[in-house]
This record gives structure tokens, C-alpha cells and sequence, in this order.
């Protein structure tokens, strides 16, 4: 097998600027990168060891994304973390430091199941058939979370910080970290179901997207951290390269995307997205199965 | 946060223990495992470091919210 041909330069773009997108919309970016190759017809497996590597760079460059679009609240966050450390205790009107405890405490459950299902999950599910349906499902659960959501969508004024430590409490933090863990399984999107546990909450589309990018940071960037070493292993022959120019492809779109949703949920709901995921999914079983 | 001085020593001791065990699966094959923890395998060499990352990350958070419980009641800041 010549590694060089692996993942061409070509495939590395497109998958590249997928990755960045489908990461951050609420579409499930590991059912997407189920779906696509065999959809284009590449020889490219969800399970395969050198595909893995390759998507720890783009995972690490979304993750980096989201690090430098949010810098000045994690710094914000960091400090009152280490506020709250020293005074041992969460000061009632301490924003930040009451955010960083929800943050930590939302991330334990999504990292502990990870780390546990990860890759039985990924086993399981990989087929693009089942990525198909379980993204049928996604769309379901976005629209579900739509119906189900306690607060009018409404643009609201003020820190959204402050509403967001005064409607997420310590049970719903770890509800939505929980919910994260969805995303394991190759159709359901991580930023969908803490979005949609965010509405559930009571948080409006617009904080509940800013919950789960601050949520998604350190998860996406401890999960690629953790198997970073394969990317610089013998499964990362071939590839390396390639996912260099993906994770640029990545980070760009990873960016234009936080941008773009941070700003379409201001006034916008979930509603299109379930529909784009209901959909696609739909026409992709369809053409899977026949 | 409600604080319960009760609860320090026990949160201590469990964080402890949590390491430690962390610190076993970083060092340990699985086959070296103790029999009653996840993920022992006779015939394994291989370390389960993902568990032991699992075991440090909950053993921090008990520890934190043992360090939580040891703080006095202040005004609130200004």
C-alpha cells in the first residue's frame, strides 16, 4: 500500500472544511464524516487507525478556535475558577467563578463517558447506514428540545454570563454535560444536544450556544490532546501532512461557523437544522439501503 | 453552596484513593490489575490509561469539593 495515497490532498480539504462546519452546527460532524466518503465513493473508514489520527488534527484545531474566539471570557472564567479556589467558596454575585464550577461539572460526566464508550460506540455504530438514522434522530431531538423548551425565543439585553449561571443549575449543568455524550454514537451532534439541553434549562438559542461552545472547548481539545500521540505514531504515517491542511481547512471554517452561529441565534432557533438533519438523513438511508 | 465540615475528611480520604487508583492503571498492565477493577484482563499487557485519566479527573473534583466545604462564611463581595 503506498501511504501517501491514503487520504489524497483533495479529500483532506473537503473533509477539512467539513469537519469545521459539522463540529460546531448543531448536524453531527461524526456522522457527517461517516456519510460523505461513502457517499463520494472513498475508500476512507470511519474505524480505520490512520483516519482517526488524521481527525485529531482537526478536532484540535476547532477546539483551538474556540479557545481564541472565547480568550477573554476563559481568561474571565480562569480567574474566577482560581478566585474561588482561594476563597473556598463561590461567591453568590461571582459570575465567573460560578460558570467555571458549571463548566467543570458539566465536562466530568461527557469526559468520564467518553472516555468509557468512546470506542465501542464508534465500533458499533459506524456503518453510514445507522449514522443515516441515528441523524434522522438528531433532527428529532433538536425539534424536541424546540418543543420542549421553557422560555420563549426572545433576543434578551444584559451579560449573558449572568443568565446563564441564574437559570443553569448544578443538576442541569451535569444534565447537559451529560447529553453531550450522545454525540459519541456517528449521527447525533454533540453541540446539538447540550444546545437542546440548554433550551431545556430554561437558556435562550443564544446563551444555550454559547453554553456549549464553552462547554465543548475542553472536551473536543482533551479528546484530541489525549490521542494526539497517534497522529505522531506509526498510524499517523501517511497522513500527517494531510491533516495539517485539514486543520487549517478546519480552523477556518470552525471559525466562520462560532461566528456565523453566535450570531444566527440571537434571533434563530434549532428549528432548521433538525430539518437539515431529518432530511439528509433520510435521503442518505434511502440511498444506503437501495 | 451549603458547607458541611463533616464531609471534608471523607471527601479527602475518597479523592486520595481515587489517585491512587489513577496512579495503578498509569503504571500497571491489566493483567497486574487487581481482579475487582474495571478493565483487569489476565492476559492483557496493556495499560488502561483512560481509565486511570477517569479515575484522576473524579478524584480532583471530590477533592475540590472537600477544599469547598473547608472555607469559612464571608460577606458577599462588592
Amino acid at each position: 500500500m503506498i501511504l501517501g495515497s491514503l487520504i489524497s490532498y483533495p479529500q483532506a480539504i473537503v473533509l477539512g472544511l467539513l469537519q469545521g462546519v459539522s463540529e460546531l452546527f448543531p448536524v453531527s460532524s461524526l456522522g457527517h464524516s461517516v456519510i460523505l466518503p461513502r457517499l463520494l465513493g472513498w475508500n476512507i473508514h470511519q474505524n480505520d487507525p490512520y483516519f482517526l489520527s488524521f481527525l485529531v488534527a482537526t478536532h484540535l484545531a476547532t477546539a483551538l478556535v474556540l479557545l481564541g474566539f472565547f480568550r477573554a471570557d476563559w481568561v474571565r472564567i480562569v480567574k474566577g475558577l482560581g478566585r474561588s479556589l482561594r476563597d473556598r467558596e463561590i461567591a453568590p454575585d461571582d459570575t465567573d467563578a460560578r460558570l467555571a464550577w458549571l463548566l467543570i461539572v458539566g465536562t466530568i460526566p461527557a469526559g468520564i463517558l467518553g472516555l468509557a464508550l468512546e470506542h465501542k460506540l464508534r465500533s458499533v455504530f459506524a456503518s453510514p447506514r445507522s449514522a443515516s438514522v441515528f441523524l434522522i434522530l438528531n433532527g428529532v431531538m433538536l425539534y424536541g428540545a424546540e418543543l420542549l423548551r421553557r422560555r420563549a425565543p426572545v433576543h434578551e439585553e444584559g451579560d449573558p454570563d449572568v443568565r446563564i449561571v441564574k437559570r443553569v443549575g448544578w443538576k442541569e449543568a451535569i444534565g447537559v454535560g451529560t447529553a453531550q455524550a450522545v454525540a459519541l454514537i456517528p449521527g447525533f451532534s454533540r453541540s446539538g444536544a447540550s444546545m437542546g439541553g440548554g433550551l431545556l434549562a430554561g437558556l435562550s438559542n443564544e446563551d444555550a450556544a454559547r453554553f456549549a461552545f464553552l462547554l465543548a472547548t475542553p472536551i473536543i481539545g482533551a479528546a484530541a490532546i489525549l490521542k494526539l500521540p497517534d497522529l505522531f505514531g506509526h498510524t499517523g504515517d501517511g497522513v500527517r501532512w494531510q491533516a495539517l491542511v485539514a486543520a487549517l481547512c478546519s480552523a477556518a471554517t470552525a471559525y466562520l461557523a462560532v461566528r456565523f452561529l453566535m450570531r444566527f441565534f440571537e434571533t434563530n432557533r434549532l428549528t432548521p437544522f433538525a430539518l437539515y438533519c431529518f432530511l439528509a438523513g433520510l435521503g442518505c438511508l434511502l440511498y444506503f439501503v437501495s | 453552596m451549603k458547607k458541611n465540615r463533616a464531609l471534608i475528611l471523607p471527601a479527602v480520604a475518597l479523592g486520595v484513593v481515587l489517585i491512587a487508583i489513577a496512579i495503578v492503571y498509569w503504571v500497571e498492565p491489566a493483567k497486574s490489575l487487581p481482579s475487582f477493577f474495571p478493565g483487569h484482563d489476565a492476559h492483557s499487557t496493556t495499560h488502561h490509561l483512560k481509565h486511570g485519566i477517569a479515575a484522576f479527573l473524579v478524584g480532583l473534583a471530590v477533592l475540590a469539593f472537600g477544599w469547598f466545604q473547608t472555607g469559612g462564611a464571608k460577606p458577599a463581595r462588592k
